[in-house]
């Protein structure tokens, strides 16, 4: 996996691990996070007649891409289960910065054939698989995102806690078989809210923020009358279609644009910081920090030094 | 005399009222021989194909007696571990004064315990009592299936060891209460019933092993409670549950419960269950909160449900226990 791409992929990603544990009812877990500028993974691949079900969230923009060779894929949306046969192949793709947490479950055959074989309802489910081109998804609620995001912060030390990661995977794998399905091309969130009108809105607030998000009038305020809506309803919109607050996503543009200045090498880091709409350059260094985890000044110097 | 074989390929999930007219029910290796009274309920039997079988009971106002024999088997293999929890029937506000008429010489009372099958079990239930049991019988080998050094580890030892033959049981408490109360609710219509109870099994091992290292380490410390002093805590205990949604009711009332000593009450409820009074009162309640916000009620309702007269005390004592608050457990973002 190549998580990061130059200059800064020799700064180690600090929050990228890779964790497997079998659980001893015997489902094998998969669980990492990924902190990158640009994503492109494929995920493992099994036997053709285990089930894989996939757990994803992230902050950012994700698109995930089937076939071979890959296309750009579908946008996904925050919060996604897929379920797939062993051997379809998947990969993960971001143009953007993401931070990107992934559980994969593995169900073996002979787990499916002792626990789920002879039931009526996975057999429907088994059709939809055949029909949706070997791959099903289903959105998380709110209680399946707080065990997602509970099994990531999980150490497998000790078996109280493996106990624990297996009780809350059962418990995702459940909600995966009795919640409604959707084939892949549903996948992004626009397909969840279901209003004509809440994707025209997305669609102009996301142009309106491209268009004016380095003026430093240019505030978040400033939409909501433009487009009279609450921020409420705004930042619920962003939320299920970036994994992130309207601000958040804001934050992560100017950043970005700010990392392409520092690359051309034309300006200073302070005048970079007015440019793209920071009143204060102490401001505009945390952002970055938080983003890349590194200040722009070090940034500055890493692509100087090689330059 | 029906009966109904663990092992047939029937669909997994038997449902039966009981209405037969025998007197007992007898679970031998492979076949769980019924017959009963009249009564409403319903009595489940879940073979899956791993070695573990579950007889779920649900059952109230039986005409008599219900027991269930395992004989025993010098040579089986396998655990048999419990849950019980057996009320009064009654009106919710009268629930605690029916049961506290409930004596010491009832057969039985609400309890978890795990036995040694190769000794056999009886477990006899009470009539005209509300029932609702789950009975897991479960391989030694394979155990391995919920957790890999269950067998090889302590409660073997426990269970062999000279004070204890064949049986160990604790004290029900309300993760177990909570535990059965959703198995019951949903078992029967539950679409993948197979996922379910391997679900809820391996969720009870995990609440039997905790519990299992508390009751050993206080074994260690040599301290036993009288059998009369047990029954008065599990008064105590119940009243803490089914109260939860009133205000705590104090250390005199509950001492009063107990016929105990504010103080000896205070210790030994703590060695017997390790919690504090009000810790186990604050515990049970705010996991009835979570499962309310489970269910999408917004954190106000939650809040007034639970008895809290403001929600940003309920706010505090839920980030308190749970490391986050009510807001922040709907939104893992």
């Amino acid at each position: 996996m190549k998580p990061l791409t130059t200059p800064l992929s020799n700064q180690k990603a600090a929050a990228s691990y890779r964790l497997s544990e079998r659980l001893p009812v015997g489902l094998t877990i998969h669980r990492w996070k990924e902190s990158a500028d640009q994503l492109n993974i494929s995920l493992p691949v099994f036997d053709e007649q285990d089930l894989v079900l996939t757990f994803i969230n992230y902050k950012g923009d994700l698109h995930i891409a089937t076939g071979n060779p890959p296309d750009n894929g579908q946008p996904a949306s925050p919060g996604l289960g897929l379920l797939s046969t062993g051997n379809k192949e998947f990969q993960l793709k971001s143009f953007s910065p993401i931070h990107l947490s992934v559980i994969v479950l593995l169900i073996p055959r002979d787990w499916i054939g002792l626990f789920l074989k002879d039931n009526p309802n996975f057999s429907k489910i088994e059709q939809a698989l055949e029909t949706e081109s070997n791959i099903i998804t289903c959105r998380l609620g709110r209680r399946q995102l707080s065990l997602f995001s509970s099994i990531m912060n999980l150490e497998a030390k000790g078996r109280d806690n493996l106990l624990e990661i297996q009780n809350h995977a059962l418990s995702l794998l459940e909600f995966f078989l009795c919640s409604r399905h959707r084939n892949l091309s549903a996948v992004h969130a626009a397909a969840g809210i279901d209003n004509e009108d809440d994707l025209s809105l997305i669609k102009e607030v996301e142009s309106y923020i491209s268009e004016y998000y380095c003026s430093d009038t240019f505030t978040v305020d400033s939409i909501l009358k433009k487009t009279y809506t609450s921020y409420h309803k705004l930042n619920f919109l962003f939320k299920s279609t970036h994994g992130m607050t309207i601000s958040e996503y804001i934050r992560n543009k100017r950043i970005e644009k700010s990392k392409e200045m520092i690359a051309d090498n034309a300006k200073s880091i302070s005048q970079i910081a007015y440019e793209i709409g920071y009143s204060s350059i102490s401001n505009y260094i945390l952002a970055f920090k938080k983003i890349y985890q590194i200040t722009p000044g070090k940034y500055k110097k890493q692509m100087d030094s090689l330059a | 005399m029906g009966y109904v074989s663990l092992e047939n390929s029937e669909p997994f999930l038997k449902c039966f009222e009981v209405i037969a007219e025998d007197k007992s029910c007898i679970v031998t290796d492979s076949v769980l021989y019924f017959s009963g009274k009249t009564g409403k309920g319903f009595i489940t039997v879940a073979g899956v194909s791993t070695g573990i079988e579950v007889l779920a009971v649900n059952v109230s106002m039986l005409t008599d007696d219900l027991t269930f024999s395992f004989l025993p088997s010098p040579d089986a293999s396998s655990y048999i571990l419990s849950i019980e929890e057996i009320g009064i029937p009654g009106k919710p506000e009268n629930e605690l004064s029916l049961s506290l008429a409930s004596t010491p010489t009832d057969k039985a009372h609400s309890s978890v315990s795990i036995t040694d099958a190769e000794y056999g079990k009886l477990i006899t239930y009470p009539k005209e009592r509300i029932i609702r049991s789950l009975i897991v019988r479960v391989q030694k080998s394979s155990l391995g299936h919920l957790i890999h050094d269950f067998d090889a580890g302590a409660i073997a030892t426990i269970l062999q060891s000279a004070n204890r033959v064949s049986s160990i049981s604790w004290p029900i408490t309300f993760k177990y209460r909570l535990l059965i109360n959703d198995f019951m609710a949903e078992i029967v219509q539950h679409p993948f019933r197979e996922l379910f109870t391997i679900r809820n099994i391996s969720i009870l091992v995990e609440y039997l092993l905790q519990q299992f290292f508390v009751m050993d380490k206080l074994a260690g410390e040599g301290n036993y409670l009288s059998s009369q002093d047990t029954v008065n805590l599990s008064k105590v205990e119940q009243h803490l549950c089914v109260h939860y949604k009133k205000e705590f009711p104090g250390i005199e009332k509950l001492s009063r419960i107990s016929a105990m000593s504010p103080t000896s009450l205070k210790t030994k409820f703590k060695k017997y269950y390790g919690e504090t009074l009000f810790g186990y009162y604050q515990k049970n309640k705010l996991e009835h909160a979570r499962k309310l916000l489970d269910n999408k009620v917004p954190v106000k309702v939650v809040a007034t449900e639970i008895g809290y007269s403001n929600p940003s005390h309920f706010t505090l004592a839920f980030k308190k226990e749970y490391g986050f608050s009510p807001w922040h457990y709907l939104n893992p973002h």
